[in-house]
């Protein structure tokens, strides 16, 4: 402990480690020795061999890597994963530009994707497979991103707090009897954007912003990072609905199907907006190294068997026409989803975040 | 290269439009500034309570175990607030065996505040900070000159008269300094306040960060935040300065402890058990009960080697740097204190007002502009914590340089030694010591660090923190735990030769 005293400071720690005297060069061999084995680590670190890839990731680390890792046992190529949030990883990719690592981006927003491609980040892909695979309302016109799998944005309910009649459209959970009922995510998640798009190219602006206020006042301080933080409040009843992806519900109910929840689908009724459709996608970078394997992937991922474990694994809906989506979820004829094509996501993506800031989600 | 980010922040940030500014007045900014003052005032008092308390049980009185408990205290330092925080989700929150507890008591409605709010972010950030008042008023009560309070109880004054007007200012300043640690600690954190949902400036500047393809507003808040920081240092300073005390004697008796009979002994007992339980032991006993049942799941495989490695490799490597940055810095800030000099010095602490995404953020752009070849790489992430924690090796460099008297470097000089040799030969040998407290220090805090990482990390460079987070965040509590501990294991030791070593350190 230090002891050390005005007056006496100068002369006892001196005599004290003076006996403790051991050779200079040690402190100093070692650090120059530390900085330059830094050094051969950090150039070393990226020499890439060629049957590497690199995947800028915007979804759950948990929801790709089991894919990834069949691919990787199938083919050999190894995947480096950068898991991230996905708007950080378009300004990462756009920052980064021809020096960019990466030669996949895969994300969980077709805006996102879209956004990507108008940047000039993502590479077009004139593959066959892709257009036998995937719906061409799924994909960029030329291929520079292709969806990958289907969510709605739905609203998840706690079943003894809730019965199903009470909400009709997403547009309900802004009515005052839900105060401090409703769990939101917070204004950087893409789901939430993306919705927020949709309702406002089917409403209008003043709709959707009487819509934004509500929900904000109703959410108080219900907001999550999360969804999945969504899906376990709903859950356990900290609050009665909740505004998530569908296939966090499915996957709670797989894991405890006693669980007092279920899934919502908003905006069904005649002539309503239909459920808010988005797609999990992935591109080709622009400025990849490894063209060739970074292809092998994304047929890989549109192909009939990486569409099942894809979708599957996560619960979502595939989008190869011929592959069935999982029994638990409802089937995917059953429900409407609004006609507001994926592309234009990007383009009403600002005015919709000039629209989130003046309400004041957080 | 310090001061640029600090700089390229205010570029930004003023040259944000009218709008964007008026827009975060009028939505974000008063709740993040009450929210940020609040948690920053209530942890301040939790601390001083705790920290002060059994600080002055540990020096004053004597009891069954007492030098284990000094030493225990200091221990929740190793644990990262976003560890304490993620138990504490755990723990507090719905369903979780708190508020089971409670309701076998309480009736099936009974509910425990929930972890994510104003409360409990005031907990976790408490039980992680009040470790720096504990140190710094414990070594103030041990340097302290018993005479002062038996002038005053000579002169009549009651024992809590005395406790108010004599021993509690006299401690003012080890009080000061260490709440005030605390202070930046609160508003530069990011892992506990994210995790529990608390809207603080730096959270908020995070979200802004990665939520937007425009960065301005995230400009405008790390702004406010930076003058946050600096007008709470400038305060601080100047209350440190006026506050100035001496103590006139060199010598002093070690103050006699009291010694406690068994009841005593058992409710100070009681109470470091507690605090000790709630702030470590609990939390870090959990961590080993899930990382068990996460090995035996097979959840922890070869990839933690990596990123262990990865871990060690990146703070081994910022601490080295940052420690021969900091040396002539310090050296020459001391030896020839010319105006130049001691701005340089100045300036290497405008990282303590810089918090994580602030940094982060000013050096991505930064980099991408001016060095564009070291853009995502390992480089970005160093210069990061250099930038951040240099300050905090500083302060453990400059004392130790400030010990060794210049006489001896001339004495050196004089028989013939060159200056290169004198420094080597001389003054080295004499700060060793200091430099390696700096060094574990910046070491420590390069591997709890959180918010940098995570948006600096290059490809594969997946830190330890950087999986709690990953795994947390979702509330995988189990396999976020493997990770949780080995970042608490590999503080310990090091940890504890800094408190061995001196205070300051830790």
């Amino acid at each position: 402990m230090s002891n050390r005293m005005p007056g006496s400071d100068g002369e006892r720690p001196v005599i004290r480690e003076r006996c403790g005297y051991r050779s200079p060069d040690g402190p100093v061999r070692l650090l120059t020795m530390l900085a330059v084995f830094g050094a051969i680590l950090v150039t070393t670190a990226y020499s890439e061999p060629a049957d590497r890839l690199v995947v800028y990731s915007g979804r759950a680390e948990r929801l790709i890597k089991p894919v990834l890792d069949v691919f990787q046992a199938k083919t050999g190529i190894h995947i480096d994963l950068l898991s991230s949030g996905t708007t950080e990883l378009v300004n990462r990719l756009q920052a980064e530009g021809v020096r960019t690592p990466a030669d996949l981006f895969l994300t969980n927003d077709a805006g996102s994707l879209e956004r990507a491609r108008e940047l000039g980040l993502l590479r077009p892909l004139p593959m066959r497979e892709i257009e036998r695979a995937v719906p061409a309302q799924f994909r960029a016109p030329d291929n520079s991103w292709v969806g990958l799998s289907g969510r709605f944005w739905i609203v998840a309910y706690n079943t003894t707090l809730v019965k199903p009649e009470e909400v009709k459209s997403i547009l309900d959970l802004a009515d005052p009897r839900w105060k401090d009922k409703v769990a939101i995510p917070n204004a950087g998640s893409e789901y939430l954007q993306a919705g927020v798009s949709v309702i406002k190219a089917v409403h209008g602006e003043e709709r959707t912003r009487q819509f934004l206020q509500g929900l904000k006042t109703n959410a108080g301080t219900q907001v999550y990072g999360k969804s999945s933080q969504i899906v376990e409040a709903v859950a356990k009843g900290q609050v009665a609905v909740g505004l998530v992806n569908h296939y966090y519900i499915y996957r709670h109910l797989a894991t405890q199907p006693q669980a007092p929840i279920a899934a919502l689908m908003p905006d069904q009724s005649e002539g309503a907006m239909g459920a808010i459709m988005n797609v999990a996608g992935i591109g080709v970078v622009r400025h990849t190294r490894h063209l060739d394997s970074a292809k092998l992937l994304v047929e890989f991922l549109v192909s009939q068997a990486g569409q099942k474990m894809f979708a599957d694994l996560d619960k979502e809906y595939p989008l190869h026409p011929e592959v069935k989506a999982d029994p638990a979820l409802p089937e995917r004829r059953s429900f409407r989803a609004a006609m507001v094509p994926l592309a234009r996501l990007a383009e009403l993506r600002e005015p919709t975040m000039a629209l989130i800031e003046q309400v004041g989600l957080r | 290269m310090i001061c640029a980010p600090l700089m390229y922040i205010v570029y930004l940030a003023l040259s944000a439009d009218s709008s964007v500014w008026s827009r975060l007045w009028n939505t974000r900014i008063p709740e993040l500034l009450f929210n940020t003052v609040s948690l920053a005032v209530s942890v301040s008092a939790g601390t001083f309570v705790l920290g002060v308390s059994l600080a002055w049980l540990v020096v004053r009185y004597n009891f069954l175990g007492r030098q284990v408990w000094e030493w225990a205290l200091v221990l929740p330092l190793a644990m990262p607030t976003y560890v304490l925080a993620y138990v504490y989700t755990y723990l507090l929150g719905a369903g979780g065996p708190v508020e089971q507890a409670w309701q076998i008591w309480a009736g099936p409605e009974g509910r425990v505040f929930s972890p994510h709010s104003y409360a409990g972010a005031t907990l976790v950030m408490t039980l992680d900070t009040f470790p720096f008042v504990y140190l710094l008023t414990r070594a103030a009560l041990l340097n302290f000159n018993l005479s002062y309070e038996e002038v005053a109880r000579v002169c009549g004054a009651s024992r809590l008269r005395r406790m108010l007007t004599v021993t509690l200012p006299l401690l003012r300043p080890a009080i000061v300094a260490g709440l005030s640690l605390v202070i930046l600690y609160v508003v530069s954190d990011f892992g506990a306040v994210s995790l529990l949902r608390f809207q603080t400036f730096t959270y908020a500047v995070y979200q802004q960060i990665t939520g937007r393809y425009d960065q301005t507003a995230a400009g405008v808040l790390s702004l406010l935040l930076v003058l946050f920081a600096l007008i709470f240092l400038v305060i601080e300073r100047w209350f440190r300065e006026r506050s100035r005390f001496y103590q006139t004697t060199g010598r002093y008796r070690v103050p006699a402890r009291k010694p406690c009979g068994p009841l005593g002994t058992g409710l100070i007992t009681l109470y470091m058990v507690v605090v000790f339980g709630i702030a470590f032991g609990l939390p870090a006993l959990l961590l080993i009960h899930w990382s068990v049942s996460a090995v035996a799941e097979g959840a922890v495989d070869v990839r933690f080697l990596g990123f262990m490695r990865n871990s060690v490799f990146l703070s081994g490597l910022a601490a080295t740097f940052a420690l021969l940055i900091g040396t002539p810095l310090a050296y020459l800030a001391s030896r020839w204190p010319s105006r130049l000099n001691v701005l340089c010095l100045q300036a290497a602490y405008a990282g303590y007002v810089l918090p994580g995404p602030v940094g982060a953020l000013a050096l991505l752009v930064l980099f991408s502009h001016l060095a564009p070849f070291w853009y995502g790489t390992a480089v970005v992430l160093i210069v990061a914590y250099i930038v951040h924690f240099l300050p905090a090796g500083l302060q453990t460099m400059e004392p130790a340089l400030q010990q060794v008297t210049p006489n001896l470097e001339e004495a050196a000089r004089s028989l013939g030694l060159g200056p290169v040799r004198t420094f080597r030969e001389t003054t080295l040998p004499l700060v060793q010591g200091g430099f390696v407290a700096a060094w574990v220090l910046m070491f420590l805090q390069c591997m709890k660090e959180l918010p940098a990482t995570l948006l600096l990390r290059p490809v594969g460079f997946d830190t330890l923190a950087v999986r709690v987070w990953l795994e947390a965040s979702e509330e995988y509590y189990k396999l976020a735990a493997p990770s949780a501990l080995l970042i608490v294991i590999m503080t310990l030791p090091a940890l504890l030769l800094l408190v061995s070593k001196d205070w300051r350190a830790a």
